[in-house]
């Protein structure tokens, strides 16, 4: 029975958002608490020369200094190669150097000036290509020294992750084709910019040697893994307590405040230590997505059918790894996109530079491989003169067609998704010029996305005495709406109703293991966790009733929390559980573990399944731009976003995902982009680093595609990431359609498209020219 | 240190306070009032907004001794008894948020502009709510919000 399932009822945070009452991450103040401040470095590569911390200790209200001398630890989630504080050398323009803890904010700023570092500069490499050359600075000389996870490195080059993949026979492939393209694309580095910037609060506890932190994160249990194997301490030395979190978007999934808070509360003497990054320090020295440059060759028959393709992609990680290697692999391995290719190859290498560290961004580099793959299709459809629809139409996948891995896709509303968009945003019908310096222009552009897998998640739930239903679960509200889709899940699956469920924060110490809120992967897999172990409560809910009542449990039926025998009406949960009273209690509990590993739907013969998803995300942004000739400005009309969903829990919830999505889609795309030069980011506020506002709202149409899939709890599929990733293209594609330019790079700046327009109708008039 | 009197969501406070120590800074870190938020501490989020004489303003840009004798209204202060100010239920109702850290400043942003203007045009509305930060991206929820206390929605 699903009573909640599929209704948007109201989202189970929603007073306490609006009332203000809602604890984040920021919001944490622990008596006695200290607060920390960071020295950073000014060298985008240097050796350590000395550090002279006596003027800073005597400031007013220093209670602890560290250094990397002091907290020698490397970390990282990939590869550990990430000093706590540097050690010896820096690696990029604001890495951390000196920790400060004082009594105030203000106090432990002020110290920081007062640090003097002598550093000796050393060789540095910015650019990715550059990099890749074998006389480039190595950014890590002691590469094949590290610990580090199963992805492959090239020890003694700037190369941290080299990833290949084949199949079929791309010659033949090629040979096939009636057209080959060759295209270069980059995308750029990108702010995750939560407007909650990054903060921790750690506590050290010199009796036992343990660790508290109370912070944001969308990732607790794997950010306790990386604090315990860096800092070599076992699990309960380290606990992490959830607070709100104010929007993370991939960037607060790693450690990055926490190093410093951490670092300083070992040396604190057990006082707790707050450290919040500044605007400035959580643009420049958090993470950003992570730039690529994409070159595709593309094989196509004079009736549109895609035969091979080849793709070279180098990512730049920055200074350290962080978590890019999932990043890059799992961007290199969609550049094919939503379509069937039958011979492709991938070469994907990823390289230290000497710059701010990058890391996962919304949809974990599949935005950068949309705008590739995306572009490039618009200009094949050209070229061939075939409609960018029906194009896309001809090769997207359908349910049973094989992935490039060949596994068999299951769960496929794409096609859909294409005509939907397409129809509400009249495609094929512009009013080309609604004055005379504006244009008007209409793009399309799709995206496939795999989740994480095989993740797992597990769920605990108890039934307390008064019929109140505790669901614990490690998945924090990121503001996706994952509290209240659980619960939707939670009270359907027990038959209880949804305001009895509660759903505490996270906390390592109590709530089971799950993998990360990221991928879009908690509604379905924390949700079938969820329905498993509801079933199983339900179950216990029953027999015990039989036993209670001595009745048979088959007789038996649960909804909404009360107990029917025989289609009466007998008790509720609260009742019956509620009359043992004081002393004697009752709770009942279940718990389940869901892991999609062994399923057959991920079977794929040959070496790559692991490259299987459990179930493939589609999401297909039509857009109508209108753009100023005079000056490049663009303005987005309205954008029609199709996503499959699966089935919608909250459907509400999935428009707010959808809208949001192309809302950041349109930031990212059009507005954000760092400057500088030299390893150094020029702006470093929102002044500077613009992000979309109000005024920049277009009419957004969100379609929510429904499609079937066997294995996934009430149909749903995830839904978070896909809304971001194809709005560049798409606007890209809609400006090609409206002054004929086509650019390569993102982001598409008014100056760049200006200057596209311009160079167009200088080769247009020389092209006239010599025509006469 | 300075001598302080104003009201806070209609209650008289008096208090000391460093000269340095901005609007916000006092309500989050004296009166425990954490609804206004800092996303950047220099005027360009709107994060922070709070309503000084019934005109919203970045508290982070507003010293302390500059709030002395103004009445100033907080999130915390439009929710009376459990029961939502119809601004906060539109926003509840329209799934006008996320994430939620933008949300004290938009709703009295918002709450601000339509006492003064009960039936505004759309742009005018998104002029007013320009200056707050929504990375979320729920500025088409929080539009309909709006419609649907101006009556133009549903
Ligand atoms: S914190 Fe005040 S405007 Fe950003
Ligand atoms: S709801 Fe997250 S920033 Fe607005």
């Amino acid at each position: 029975m699903t009573t909640n399932v599929g209704r948007s009822v109201p989202r189970v945070d929603g007073y306490e958002k609006v009332t203000g009452a809602h604890v984040y991450g920021v919001d944490i103040q622990i008596a006695g608490m200290l607060h920390g401040a960071v020295v950073r470095s000014p060298h985008a590569h240097a050796r350590i020369v000395s550090i002279d911390t006596a003027a800073a200790a005597q400031a007013p209200g220093v209670e602890v200094i560290v250094t990397g001398r002091d907290f020698p630890f490397l970390f990282g989630g990939a590869c550990q190669d990430q000093p706590y504080l540097a050690i010896d050398r820096v690696r990029y323009i604001g890495e951390p150097v000196v920790a400060i803890a004082a009594r105030t904010e203000a106090e432990a700023q002020e110290a920081v000036d007062l640090v003097t570092v002598e550093y000796e500069e050393l060789p540095a490499v910015f650019d990715m290509m550059e990099a890749l050359d074998e006389n480039a600075p190595l950014v890590h000389p002691d590469m094949d020294t590290y610990v580090k996870g199963g992805h492959v490195i090239v020890p003694h080059t700037n190369i941290n992750t080299l990833w290949t993949f084949q199949c079929g026979d791309v010659e033949a492939g090629f040979a096939e084709a009636d057209h080959i393209f060759e295209h270069e694309f980059s995308a750029h580095a990108i702010s995750p910019a939560a407007l909650e910037p990054h903060v921790s609060v750690a506590k050290y506890d010199p009796v036992t040697g343990g660790y508290t932190l109370w912070l944001p994160t969308d990732r607790p249990f794997q950010m306790r893994g990386e604090l315990t194997s860096s800092l070599g301490v076992t699990s309960d030395k380290v606990r992490i307590i959830v607070t709100g979190v104010g929007g993370s978007f991939g960037g607060k999934n790693t450690l990055i405040s926490e190093t410093i808070s951490v670092a300083l509360a070992r040396h604190s003497g057990g006082r707790p230590v707050r450290v919040e990054f500044t605007r400035e320090e959580d643009l420049v020295a958090s993470t950003t997505r992570v730039p690529a440059v994409m070159r595709l060759k593309t094989g196509v028959t004079n009736d549109g059918m895609l035969t091979a393709r080849t793709a070279e992609i180098v990512w730049d990680s920055g200074a350290y790894t962080a978590n890019t290697p999932g990043v890059a692999i799992r961007g290199s391995s969609t550049i094919v996109g939503p379509y069937r290719v039958p011979n492709v190859s991938i070469e994907s290498r990823q390289v230290y530079t000497n710059r701010a560290i990058t890391g996962s961004y919304r949809g974990y580099g599949t935005t950068q491989v949309t705008w590739a793959c995306e572009s490039q299709m618009d200009i094949m459809a050209a070229e061939l003169g075939i409609d960018p629809v029906s194009f896309r139409l001809r090769n997207a996948y359908e349910e049973g067609d094989p992935y490039i891995n060949e596994q068999i896709m299951h769960g496929v509303g794409l096609h859909e998704s294409l005509k939907r968009s397409a129809e509400e945003i009249g495609w094929g019908e512009v009013d080309r010029a609604p004055a005379p310096h504006l244009r008007r222009g209409k793009g399309i552009a799709t995206m496939i996305k795999p989740t994480a897998t095989p993740t797992s998640s597990n769920a605990v739930i108890k039934v307390e005495h008064d019929g109140r239903v505790t669901v614990l679960v490690a998945a924090p509200e990121i503001g996706a709406g994952q509290s209240t889709v659980l619960a939707q899940m939670a009270a359907d699956s027990i038959g209880v109703p949804l305001d009895s469920i509660v759903i505490p924060g996270t906390d390592t110490a109590f709530t089971p293991f799950n993998g990360p809120v990221a991928s879009s992967r908690t509604t379905y897999h924390v949700g079938n966790a969820i329905m498993l172990a509801g079933a199983e409560v339900r179950e216990k809910i029953l027999r015990a009733a039989g036993e209670i009542m001595e009745l048979e449990p088959v007789s038996l039926d649960l909804m909404d929390g009360v107990i029917y025998h025989d289609g009466e009406r007998i008790t509720t949960v609260a009742d019956m559980l509620g009359s043992f009273g004081f002393l004697d209690g009752y709770s009942i509990t279940a718990e389940a573990r869901y892991s999609p590993k062994g399923s057959p739907l991920l079977k794929a013969p040959g070496p790559y399944e692991w490259m299987s998803s459990i179930f493939w995300m589609f999401a297909t942004h039509a857009v109508e731009v209108e753009v100023d000739i005079e000056t490049g400005q663009v303005r987005v009309v309205k954008v029609a976003a199709a996503q499959d969903v699966g089935r919608a829990i909250h459907p509400l919830g999935c428009e707010q995902q959808i809208e949001g999505g192309v809302m950041m889609g349109i930031s990212n795309g059009l507005f954000e982009q760092y400057k500088g030069s030299g390893g150094k980011i020029a702006n470093s506020s929102f002044a500077d680093y613009k992000l979309a506002t109000m005024p920049d709202l277009p009419e957004i149409v969100p379609i929510i595609v429904e499609s079937e899939h066997s294995e996934a709890p009430y149909g749903a599929k995830g839904v978070g990431e896909p809304g971001a990733a194809p709005t560049a293209a798409a606007i890209a594609n809609a400006l090609y359609d409206a002054v004929g330019i086509r650019l390569m790079d993102t982001p598409l700046t008014a100056e760049s498209i200006r200057e596209a327009i311009e160079a167009l109708a200088e080769e247009q008039a020389s092209e006239a020219g010599r025509s006469q | 240190m300075l001598e302080l009197e104003f009201t806070v969501n209609g209650s008289p406070r008096k208090i000391e306070s460093e000269a340095r120590l901005t609007l916000l800074e006092i309500l989050r870190e004296t009166f425990m009032l954490t609804g206004a938020k800092e996303a950047c501490g220099v005027g360009e989020c709107g994060n922070c907004m709070v309503l000084i004489d019934g005109v919203a303003t970045p508290s982070c840009l507003v010293l302390a001794g500059d709030a002395g004798g103004t009445a100033i209204e907080t999130i915390e202060g439009l929710a009376s008894d459990g029961e939502l100010d119809p601004v906060q239920r539109a926003f509840v109702d329209a799934g006008a948020f996320q994430c939620g850290f933008c949300t004290p400043g938009m709703v009295m942003t918002a709450k601000a502009f339509l006492r003064d203007n009960p039936d505004p045009e759309p742009e005018a509305v998104k002029q007013a709510l320009s200056g707050v930060l929504c990375r979320c991206g729920t500025y088409s929820r929080i539009m309909r919000a709006i419609d649907q206390l101006t009556g133009r929605g549903i």
